[in-house]
């Protein structure tokens, strides 16, 4: 099984992809791989969820963290391919709008 | 009355998983499954895989993720000691599922709303979970214990009960 979550930097551009499932149990090792990310100083990042197929509330929390942190460091943060439950919990915490998915 | 499934696992975060494709298998005795036909591939249909996309399935395993976060945190406060019951009653437009503890109990009542308008600002990072199971559910309720005692139920819309099933 392919690794829960990679990133990858090329022109300038961090692309961050989360698969499978982002919880409680995935969220802590997510969080410090944000940690990192955060710290660089990304102008950009992209958020790849298109192989994310169940998200709770710790897995929610790790990626405001991620755009709070970016945005706050003055970059700018693009999340994508949100589908099924993940898009469903996005949209009842009225994050949608937000992360303009 | 239909016997109910039973399942009782330790209260720590590791048995989760276990405990979540029992929810979502029994979820999806009532839903059907699949979404809709367009989703449906019987070709890479695998039945161990954790099929969460009808949204009666998403609810259920939804709301029940963050239940068991909520007693394996709190309740347990993560020392991974103690027994979560759970108790899953099914009919043809319904799930009832029973969650049980004998931890500390939760002051549900302390649980912030979320914020009114959500900006950037105002973007949560906790405090959700509550909040995503009780609006996800037709019914949550709450009863300190011992055993503490979580209700959820769930009900199929009527539009979509029996549908594709002989």
């Amino acid at each position: 099984m392919a690794a829960p979550f990679e990133t990858t930097t090329a022109n300038g551009e961090t692309k961050l992809i989360v698969r499978n499932t982002l919880d409680i149990n995935s969220a802590p090792a997510l969080a410090e791989e944000i940690d990192k990310i955060v710290a660089t100083r990304p102008t950009k990042v992209l958020v790849d969820l298109s192989g994310l197929t169940l998200i709770d509330s710790s897995g929610v929390a790790a990626l405001v963290k991620l755009y709070k942190g970016v945005r706050g460091g003055g970059g700018a943060v693009t999340i994508s391919g949100a589908r099924d439950q993940p898009l469903a919990i996005f949209k009842l915490l009225r994050m949608d709008k937000v992360f303009n998915l | 009355m239909v016997t109910p499934i039973r399942l009782s696992v330790p209260g720590a975060l590791r048995y989760r998983p276990i405990a979540v494709r029992v929810v979502a298998e029994a979820a999806r005795l009532v839903s059907g499954g699949l979404a809709s036909a367009r989703d449906a591939k019987p070709s890479s249909v695998d039945s161990l895989a954790l099929d969460v996309r009808h949204p009666f399935d998403t609810a259920v395993v939804s709301a029940f993720m963050e239940i068991f976060n909520n007693i394996a945190i709190h309740a347990y406060q993560r020392r991974g000691s103690g027994t979560i019951e759970i108790e899953i009653t099914l009919s043809s437009d319904a799930i009832v599922i029973e969650v049980r503890d004998d931890g500390r109990p939760f002051d549900i009542d302390s649980v912030a709303e979320l914020p009114e308008e959500l900006t950037e600002e105002s973007l949560p990072e906790g405090g959700m979970g509550i909040h995503i199971a009780k609006t996800m559910l037709d019914e949550m309720t709450y009863e300190p214990g011992p055993p503490n005692m979580w209700r959820l139920c769930k009900r199929l819309p009527a539009s979509q009960v029996a549908v594709g099933r002989s």
